[in-house]
């Protein structure tokens, strides 16, 4: 049997046991995480049905590994300051702003928003919510503590950003208002000032209801996407629609397009999508 | 006139900016493929370096976006901080996912996800280079009966790449940057 076809019925095998449908994921990606599951748990296709069965703790794991959990503080900074030209300035005058991190990851991203929030004084009538499938993910973003060398880079690579391409006048940040920069233990922690603000959820964008009532603003889904197939992109930009004030605006990676009948319904500014207020008749 | 190959696709690291740019220079402005790099880039260094290979390149350099169809003509270059994969369908795909050979985007994804679309409709490039990505790849495209091209060691900034290619497998040439240039042109 072709291993794309292995792959695919082992999908199906998890999809009985859990609750969760990698189904709609895309093929060459899916079959690259289950690959390399193989591998660094050095065991066959039939062992891993057989442990998938039995054993929900693995099956946990197998979750964790199939999802990519990349991010970084201030990834591509530029975005920052297109973000205050298209969206944070108009959002300046309202009372409440709802901001939603879909697929956060461990929350860096979540992290370096807080903190343009604060500069731009934003913060307090603010909520932020972040998501992610990965219960390892959410327990870090919780404890809001990094590997500090790694992250000392983006960090750098901000604040020179910054110095070249200011938001409203802000060319440079301090960060020891935000972070503790512990160099013995080579953490970079965050403070309560902005540790203390998001909710944290553990979810499935693919599978679960949205665990939340609120509308949002704001939509961060940064290199999410790019491992589903078109269908499953739709479906979520269905969803974000719908959990959208009109004019609110969706925020993907750099190089991530819309397609399909939900690209009409949002206009590109800058780098974001916008929520058209058009009419749009149910059926 | 049915063409014989579908892609080039380029992979390179240290001193691969130039040879990149004297190609895309030289290259017949009606070359009829698409081509594909895969470069490395200094991680401080993000931004700037598709600008700066379209300045001198008779054909346009875009940056694919996710799920783009890859289109004759055009050259695309792997965005920076992401993998650049070729899809089972032919389109392109990112990802994020962890660096391979301390690389993203690493050249080896590339070139092997090529050779498993275009297989032997393709052509393989590994140009100079520090470290061991893109070996693997060209392996995959010579199993794959694709061509493959490796710079000549000799003429390279840094000959680890194409060497650790050398030692891997048996390229159908292995050439100058002109010698490229030429092989490539006689296919427009």
């Amino acid at each position: 049997m072709d291993e794309g076809k292995a792959f695919r019925e082992y999908l199906n095998e998890l999809k009985k046991h859990t609750p969760y449908d990698f189904s709609e994921y895309s093929d060459s990606s899916i079959n690259r995480r289950l690959q390399k599951i193989l591998k660094d748990y050095d065991i066959s296709m039939d062992q891993l049905h057989e442990r998938t069965k039995s054993d929900q703790e693995f099956v946990e794991k197998v979750v964790e590994e199939i999802t990519v959990n990349t991010t970084e503080l201030f990834r591509d900074p530029d975005i920052w300051t297109s973000l205050y030209d298209n969206i944070y300035s108009s959002l300046k005058n309202k009372k409440t702003i709802n901001i939603w991190h879909a697929g956060c990851s461990s929350g860096m991203e979540v992290y370096s928003n807080l903190i343009i929030l604060n500069e731009l004084g934003l913060l307090e009538r603010t909520k932020v919510f972040g998501t992610d499938i990965n219960a390892r993910m959410i327990k870090q973003a919780k404890s809001g503590k990094f590997a500090l060398q790694f992250n000392k880079i983006q960090l750098d690579a901000f604040k020179a950003s910054l110095k070249k391409r200011p938001i409203q006048g802000i060319s440079s940040i301090d960060f020891d208002k935000y972070f503790i920069f512990n160099k013995s233990e080579d953490t970079l922690e965050a403070k309560d000032i902005i540790r203390k603000v998001p909710w944290f959820v553990k979810h499935d964008l693919v599978n679960e209801e949205i665990p939340f009532y609120n509308r949002f603003d704001l939509i961060f889904c940064r290199n999410v996407l790019i491992y589903f197939n078109s269908s499953l992109q739709s479906k979520i930009f269905k969803l974000f629609h719908d959990q959208m004030f009109a004019g609110g605006c969706l925020l993907l990676g750099n190089h991530e397009g819309m397609s399909g009948f939900y690209k009409t319904k949002f206009s590109k500014s800058g780098p974001v999508f916008l929520k058209n207020n058009s009419f749009h008749f149910k059926y | 006139m049915k063409l014989k190959y579908k892609a080039v696709v380029i992979g390179g690291s240290a001193g691969s900016f130039s040879v990149v740019s004297k190609i895309l220079s030289k290259i017949d402005p009606k070359f009829p493929l698409p081509i594909i790099l895969c470069l490395h880039r200094l991680k401080h260094v993000r931004s700037g370096l598709v600008e700066g290979i379209n300045l001198k390149s008779n054909l346009s350099v875009v940056e694919p976006n996710d799920k783009e169809k890859i289109v004759a003509g055009k050259v695309y270059l792997a965005p920076s901080n992401y993998h650049l994969f070729i899809e089972f369908d032919g389109s392109f795909s990112l990802s994020t996912e962890e660096p391979l050979n301390h690389s993203r985007p690493s050249i080896d994804h590339t070139l092997s996800s090529s050779s498993y679309f275009f297989r032997e409709k393709m052509i393989g490039v590994l140009l100079t280079g520090a470290n061991k990505d893109g070996a693997k790849g060209m392996k995959d495209i010579a199993d794959k009966k694709g061509i493959t091209l490796v710079q000549d060691p000799d003429t390279c900034d840094v000959d680890t790449m194409p060497k650790m290619a050398l030692r891997m497998m048996t390229p159908t040439k292995v050439l100058s940057p002109d010698g490229i240039i030429d092989y490539l042109n006689q296919l427009a």
